[in-house]
């Protein structure tokens, strides 16, 4: 039974200098269900992707049956019996079940007939009431899963991890995917899956591994550990070890002016009755996991997406509805969103950092000129970059020659020359090094004092605790908790985040 | 500093050493050929000799300025030599019918920056993309044009125009005019996107269009503009060829001739990819390939031996532009 099949020693990943996955040990059993839990960012796909062959580990070791193993590809893993079921699932939606089977091994010519046929018998072995000529685009989000366990089963897998598996599952969907579980436990294989709920992680792992910050907290068997205990593994930091003081002195007296209210807000199946008050000078921090609708209903606020144009909710600035269709809008009125991607939206990646800041003047209708002053420029913009402390080589260094918190820095320097009064930040310190973290938080922090309204999106809960007078809680889609700065605590925080 | 282990710091290192642009290697690349030419081929190096090698590269130069003003803003307009062909044939037919040659000319460059609105509308606005926009328009404006607008395949220059027969013609202190109408869009278009704020804009478009478009930029109505500069400009290069071969001869849609002024615009260094290159970037490999068609033509090479290494140098400008700008996942991802 307590055979190992796959072990990761010292297991190790580092991206851009910092640590994603340090020095990890995991282990999987033949014939047991190993839970993988942790926040945002706690290193756990990482850890899946690297043994399933995605992405390869800086450094350690792997080992299948006690053999080393180096995967250059997917492929090489699949090879040695590791399959990775993901969230998005990877099938081809205009092959047929059959053929989604074979792919990756189809020889020079493929019958079909013999491959529906071999297909089907899987499918039947596994209980699965899926016609193998179907076309994948045709089926539900359960059935694809089903299909790519199928797959997984059909390249001879003998450990199959899942990432989130019933994150999109209704609860009949779940149940049975709980019964298949069972009984790919009971064939031998070991199963590894990923998630944010802790319930089903208890109910049906035989043991449960914690994750934080790309470090093994704890492994053991499922009998043994409570919600409460995992929760607390989950977060359980050393403060005085991390760079996020708590704040001092927070502050609920301080409200002003009502600046935005948000009622209903809804869009697609991401938002849904969003609801929330924004004060003057008040900075609210809004917690939550990935795909909690945090990111989407602020840039639906900022004009960067569109709510439902039915039934989408209400937007009030200072008292007057407002819809924007463009982020034009939006700055306009004196909102700006902060994005949580800088390379993917957020600078101009030809251009020095001068001129990024002072395009961010150029493009508000109070600082449009016809023609560009260098003199302008250079005065505006150095402004901004001496109260930000942004630090490079020179004014003319390109933007990509800076470093990732300086780059940040930037970005957030070309939404504030556009004196907003309300400011959403989205992630504003992911991938930013650990000594331009505090100036970014006082950045954060003197806004409010100057009577802005700031929100600050985090999936890290002590730069949410470090920064906010008030902490708001989503879950999908809507806001479910609210705190005051001095009763919020990350255990709280955490356990109204997870369902 | 930490900063010191992040990606970012790599760069930094790098720049120190200078690195050519694209736009210097094609200048260093056509100085040696001028020379080489020099000293190999009689005839080559002379004041005529050199006039008639700008003239002839002069209207591919207009032609590539204003493609150069879509492509920065990560474009593209297949419709571009349609637009001229029919815009500019349009304006000689008004005066055939009477028009002067001030009105004819402005109802020709109307018809221009319409067909480039319209461009920019489909593009922006109904997100079409625009090599398949553009490829659609230019049937549509070559075939809508020669329904209802032209008379003819070909429309000559009315006799008598002595303002229009200048502009293809003429010389100013020995200059022809031709080089003088490139010297002053390249001048208006240097102008606009170098030292205005639309041209900035224009830049910052092609560079990353969601990043313009969350800082607050107009991305959509940017985006008609540019389709629209480029058309009139396209206008204006239309002129020029009227008037220097006398007619208007609308079979050009049917030519090469976008690909000649793609060939210009990327070889220079303007980037596909977008934000890259301007107005000297078009002007240097307007050069290189005036010099290279004017030496393999003193040297009586056939129309083959021209072709292969046109398409030599065109493959070598995208190898180089890929090198230079790479955009791949790689990069995109660095340091996530």
């Amino acid at each position: 039974m307590s055979n190992v099949i796959l072990q990761v020693d010292n297991g190790s990943k580092v991206y851009a200098g910092v640590h994603a996955l340090q020095d990890v040990g995991f282990d999987v059993r033949a014939g047991e269900i190993h839970a993988l839990v942790g926040e945002n960012g706690a290193g756990k796909s990482t850890l899946c992707k690297s043994i399933a062959g995605a992405i390869r580990l800086s450094s350690g070791t792997i080992k299948v049956d006690g053999q080393p193993v180096d995967f250059q590809r997917p492929g090489d893993a699949l090879a040695a019996g590791v399959c990775m079921v993901y969230q998005e699932t990877s099938l081809v939606p205009s092959m047929t079940v059959a053929q989604n089977l074979e792919l990756g091994r189809e020889k020079l010519i493929t019958r079909l007939r013999p491959l529906n046929i071999k297909a089907q018998q899987q499918l039947q072995s596994l209980n699965f009431h899926v016609d193998p000529t179907a076309l994948v685009a045709t089926l539900g989000t359960a059935q694809r899963q089903m299909v790519e366990i199928a797959r997984a089963a059909y390249h001879d897998a003998r450990i199959i991890i899942f990432d989130e598996p019933t994150a999109s599952l209704t609860p009949e969907e779940k149940l049975h995917f709980f019964h298949l579980l069972h009984d790919l436990k009971a064939k031998g294989l070991g199963i590894v899956f990923i998630s944010h709920a802790l319930e089903e992680a208890l109910e049906l792992a035989d043991r449960i591994t914690v994750l934080r910050d790309g470090r093994h907290v704890v492994t053991q068997d499922a009998g043994s550990l409570t919600r409460e205990d995992l929760v607390r593994h989950m977060v359980g930091r050393d403060v005085q070890a991390t760079h996020y003081g708590r704040r001092e002195g927070a502050r609920t007296d301080a409200r002003r002016e009502k600046v935005l209210v948000v009622e209903n807000l809804t869009m697609g199946n991401i938002v849904k009755n969003m609801s929330f008050t924004l004060y003057a000078g008040e900075v609210v921090g809004i917690a939550g996991l990935i795909g909690s609708g945090r990111t989407e209903s602020a840039k639906v606020v900022s004009g960067a997406l569109k709510r439902n144009l039915i039934g989408g909710g209400t937007v009030r600035l200072r008292g007057r509805a407002v819809r924007y269709d463009v982020p034009k809008q939006a700055i306009d009125d004196g909102i700006v969103y902060i994005t949580e991607d800088r390379k993917l939206n957020g600078f101009f990646e030809t251009m020095t950092v001068d001129e990024n800041i002072h395009l961010g003047h150029l493009a508000t209708r109070r600082g449009y000129k016809w023609t560009v002053s260098g003199r302008e420029r250079r005065t505006l913009a150095g402004a901004l970059s001496e109260k930000l402390k942004v630090r490079s080589v020179s004014a003319h260094a390109r933007i990509i020659e800076l470093s990732g918190g300086n780059q940040q820095k930037v970005v957030v320097a070309k939404s504030l020359i556009q004196e907003p009064s309300v400011v959403f930040f989205d992630e504003p310190t992911r991938g930013v090094d650990v000594g331009a973290i505090p100036e970014i938080h006082q950045a954060i922090r003197r806004l409010a004092d100057e009577g802005k309204a700031v929100v600050v999106i985090s999936s890290y809960l002590p730069e949410v605790l470090a920064v906010s007078d008030r902490i708001l809680v989503a879950r999908q889609g809507r806001i479910v908790e609210e705190f005051s700065a001095a009763d919020a605590t990350e255990d709280r925080i955490m356990f109204a985040a997870i369902h | 500093m930490a900063q010191a282990t992040t990606s970012a710091a790599a760069p930094t290192a790098g720049a120190r050493r200078w690195k050519p642009s694209q736009e210097q290697i094609v200048l260093i690349v056509t100085a040696l050929l001028a020379i080489g030419f020099s000293l190999t081929l009689d005839g080559f190096a002379t004041l005529g000799n050199f006039l008639a090698l700008m003239r002839s590269v002069a209207i591919l130069g207009i032609l590539g300025i204003a493609m150069s003003v879509v492509v920065i803003g990560r474009g593209l307009d297949l419709s571009l030599v349609a637009t001229m062909a029919v815009s500019s044939a349009f304006a000689l037919q008004l005066i055939h019918h009477g028009w002067p040659w001030p009105g004819a000319c402005a109802a020709g460059m109307a018809v221009a920056i319409g067909i480039g609105l319209v461009n920019g509308f489909i593009i922006a606005f109904v997100e079409v993309p625009a090599l398949f926009t553009t490829l659609a328009t230019g049937f549509l404006v070559f075939g809508l044009g020669r329904t209802f607008l032209l008379d003819g395949m070909i429309i000559y220059m009315p006799k008598g125009q002595e303002a229009l027969e200048w502009i293809g013609q003429g010389r100013l202190f020995g200059v022809p005019a031709p080089v003088l109408v490139l010297a002053l869009m390249a001048l208006v278009v240097q102008v606009f996107l170098a030292r205005m704020t639309l041209g900035r804009f224009v830049y910052a478009h092609g560079d990353n269009l969601e990043t313009a478009r969350l800082t607050g930029i107009a991305v959509r109505p940017l985006t008609m503009l540019e389709y629209a500069i480029c058309a009139a400009i396209g206008c204006v290069a239309g002129l020029v060829m009227a008037s220097s071969t006398a007619s208007m001869n609308t079979q050009i849609v049917n030519s090469t001739l976008i690909f000649d002024v793609i060939l210009v615009v990327v070889l220079g260094g303007v980037s596909l990819v977008g934000g890259r290159g301007g107005v000297l970037s078009v002007l240097a490999g307007t050069a290189l390939i005036g010099t290279l068609l004017n030496g393999m033509t003193i040297l009586d090479l056939d129309n083959n031996v021209q072709n292969i290494v046109k398409g030599g140098v065109l493959l070598a400008a995208i190898i180089l532009d890929n090198r230079l700008h790479p955009r791949d996942e790689e990069t995109a991802r660095q340091g996530d």
